[in-house]
């Protein structure tokens, strides 16, 4: 007699804990193995819940060494290696993956350094810009993109200082959560990277109404009524939308300073130095 | 606080009139210049414009419709290959050209300036034109290294750029909008404000004179329907606005789901705090620099001071007698420091909003150092003090010269405060202790933060906001980021 095999409740990965979704939704999605995993589906309340913990737990992670941040990214390389002969993925996507949490963890202490500048202007004021995170990510990976698209955008965001809400497809559900146990052994403080499932279309309309989110990044080619509804509803509180066309190769510095602010700052560089008034 | 006598200053700075007497010809009509020509546009969309300063007409306006707009991006379309085409050192070459024609043609533009704006000769020649200048002379130099400013990967730009700029720095915003879009091979059409077009003329003369490609630079005027045509064409590929917080909402909406890249400057309410330990003159003086450079006609005007409490009384003080020495009136004279409002219509913003803040409970102040003329638009600088964190003039953008007066204890309270604002624009920190000026300055949510300092601008400077202020920079090396993308 064959051996009855378990089925799998997929957990919400919110504020460093596995949680149900409040809405009671679940997916029941056949594995084709005779079991069936269960999804928990976030919903627009999950996703209010989630944006909280994003900005409570962004300001502690951007406020962390660069050279911490990039340790603790490459601790997640190392937590997914691990497992990466039981995700269920493709080897090649696996290791891709892997390869591109090393990329991001070595960008930490240095994609700031290329990005800021020290600007000589014609004042007597010390003048730099630099870039400083812009907030909480909302992030929708595209499914094509496997666990490497997942993985580009936690890269991306977290690298750059934000806090993440990663919306997968509920079809991953099992690939994303093998992500998030990856994520949670990992030294990621709770709350900065949030993983859901469910519909990413609906819960990207639930983040473009939500105005304490700062980015959205949408990855692969998602329909052109969905882009433009997103935009609109974004463009009334100016929020910034990322498209990514693949997650092929990582970022590049100019996609990476957008998801982050430059700031710049004239600081007077002698004692007393006069308010540049000619009144 | 020690008492000093009140300074009764009014006609005892009565200096004699040192009007600006270089000779210029102010453009009578000002059509568009597409293609590398000058053309009238259609007599039926003429519209009138208005020296501010007197209230009469300067001379007529073409509004360019959808169809001179269509000319416009076809003539920036066929430019594109061409220019983007050209090395970089060449392409460089026609924007040192340009400055350098400016900087010969400084004293025309700034008269026209300040004709056409109203702000003071001042301003226009020692710190919009020259600016102005500048900016095509840092981004000439990019044009041939643009793959240093990207991390080292090869860029290429985006095509065809349409560009509309505000009326508070004419000739300066296009400088700023022109330059990067043109040193990374874009092609440009670009909308000067429908009240301040004069200078864009002599720009076009100068684009003319130094036999810039026809096409690569396309200039329409027009109101905002002629903005609209630009921002609905279906050939741009990059919008780039500056202008109020609405129309930037609007605008982004228009173009949701067209795949148009977007840089957006927009409105402001920024902060500029005082501390205690600050210089107070210097404060004093970036104060005043901050809300009345311009008129306050600044985005970045430094519209709330927030000063801390215990010095209140004092700074105010020093800061009213500073005030009542600004001479207001004509723009031409060279001793003028306040110019004239730009046009009636934002003269009954400004006194609707005063009028708002006095009937929420703030209390008025205003002073100068004489009487503002009879004709055209004037509004003293003004101060309203008692106003709260939830009043209309601490929250919306004013553009004017109305501070509103702020105070706190700590300095977690100043950035609380400060940040306590849907834009992000700029903020000024005053204070001689450096470690809390650094710790000040970068948990300030703005993207220029002046530290002892205010209103400053370089061209190696990357100016713009966060929030509701918009997105994108002008200036430095991260002014040429929105025009340019690496090729993957």
């Amino acid at each position: 007699m064959s051996r009855l095999r378990i089925d799998k409740t997929l957990k919400l990965y919110v504020n460093g804990k596995f949680i149900r979704s409040e809405s009671g939704r679940v997916l029941a999605v056949p594995t084709g193995e005779g079991r069936v995993v269960n999804v928990a589906m976030g919903s627009k309340k999950d996703l209010r819940n989630a944006v909280l913990a994003a900005r409570k737990a962004q300001g502690g992670w951007c406020g962390k060494t660069a050279y911490n941040r990039g340790q603790i990214l490459y601790r997640l390389a190392e937590m997914l290696d691990g497992r990466a002969d039981a995700l269920p993925t493709t080897k090649a996507d696996a290791e891709a993956a892997v390869d591109r949490l090393v990329h991001y963890a070595g960008w930490a202490d240095k994609i700031t350094q290329v990005l800021s500048t020290l600007n000589p202007v014609s004042q007597t004021y010390v003048n730099y810009s630099r870039v400083r995170a812009l907030g909480v990510v909302v992030a929708a990976p595209d499914p094509k993109d496997g666990l490497l698209g997942m993985v580009e955008a936690i890269g991306a965001a977290t690298v750059m200082g934000n806090g993440l809400i990663l919306l997968t497809d509920a079809a991953q559900g099992e690939l994303a959560a093998a992500l998030t146990e990856a994520l949670h052994t990992s030294d990621f403080p709770s709350g900065v990277v949030n993983v859901f499932f469910g519909d990413q279309a609906e819960l990207l309309g639930h983040a473009s109404r939500h105005d304490d989110v700062d980015a959205l990044y949408l990855a692969g080619a998602a329909p052109a009524a969905v882009v433009k509804g997103l935009e609109e509803e974004n463009a009334l509180v100016l929020r910034r939308v990322l498209k990514v066309a693949s997650a092929a190769k990582p970022a590049d510095p100019l996609q990476l300073q957008v998801l982050s602010e430059v700031q710049t700052v004239w600081m007077s560089a002698y004692e007393s130095a006069g308010g540049g008034s000619a009144y | 606080m020690q008492e000093r006598p009140e300074l009764k200053l009014s006609g005892a700075l009565d200096l004699a009139p040192a009007l600006e007497s270089h000779k210029v010809k102010v453009p009578e009509h000002c059509g568009h210049y597409i293609d590398g020509a000058l053309r009238l546009g259609k007599p039926e969309t003429y519209f009138s414009n208005l020296n501010p300063s007197t209230g009469m007409p300067l001379g007529t306006v073409a509004a360019a419709d959808e169809e001179e707009v269509d000319q416009a991006v076809k003539a920036a379309r066929a430019a594109f290959p061409g220019w983007s085409g050209l090395s970089g050192l060449e392409r460089g070459k026609y924007l040192f050209r340009i400055a350098r024609r400016m900087q010969e043609r400084e004293r025309d533009l700034a008269v026209v300036e300040t004709i056409d704006n109203g702000k003071p000769i001042r301003e226009t020649r020692d710190i919009d034109v020259p600016l102005a200048a500048g900016h095509f002379f840092y981004y000439a130099g990019w044009a041939d290294k643009l793959e240093y400013a990207s991390g080292g990967k090869p860029v290429r730009p985006l095509g065809v750029a349409g560009q509309i700029v505000p009326w508070n720095f004419p000739i300066l915003m296009l400088a700023w909008k022109l330059a990067p879009a043109l040193a990374t091979g874009n092609t440009c059409v670009i909308k000067p404000a429908e009240t301040t077009p004069l200078s864009a003329m002599l720009l076009a003369e100068i684009l003319d004179e130094v036999g810039l490609p026809k096409g690569v630079v396309n200039i329409v005027n027009g109101p905002g329907t002629t903005g609209a045509a630009i921002v609905n064409h279906p050939d741009i590929d990059k919008i780039s606005f500056t202008g109020s917080t609405p129309v930037g909402r609007m605008i982004m909406k228009s173009i949701a789901g067209s795949g148009k890249k977007a840089t957006m400057e927009l409105g402001g309410k920024s902060a500029n705090i005082v501390f205690a330990d600050a210089a107070l003159d210097q404060a004093v003086e970036g104060v005043v620099t901050g809300i009345f450079m311009n008129q306050g006609h600044v985005c970045c005007a430094g519209s709330r001071l927030l000063v801390e409490e215990s010095i209140k009384d004092e700074f105010l003080a020093r800061l009213k007698r500073r005030i009542l020495t600004l001479k207001i009136g004509d723009p031409l004279d060279k001793n003028t420091d306040i110019g004239a409002i730009n046009s009636p219509k934002q003269f009954a913003t400004v006194q609707r909003y005063i009028k708002l803040g006095v009937e929420e409970g703030g209390t008025l102040w205003q002073g100068a150092a004489c009487d503002a003329p009879d004709e055209g638009f004037w509004v003293l600088p003004t101060l309203l003090t008692d106003v709260h964190p939830s009043d209309t003039v601490v929250r919306e953008e004013i553009f004017g010269p109305v501070l509103s007066v702020l105070t706190f204890r700590t300095p977690d309270e100043a950035v609380q405060k400060a940040n306590n604002s849907e834009y992000g624009l700029a903020a000024g920190v005053w204070s001689e202790k450096t470690s809390k000026l650094f710790s000040v300055a970068h948990r300030l949510n703005a993207g220029v933060i002046w530290v002892n300092g205010y209103n400053m601008f370089d061209p190696a400077s990357p100016f713009g906001g966060m929030r509701h202020s918009g997105f994108g920079r002008e200036g430095g090396v991260a002014g040429l980021w929105p025009y340019m993308e690496v090729v993957r």
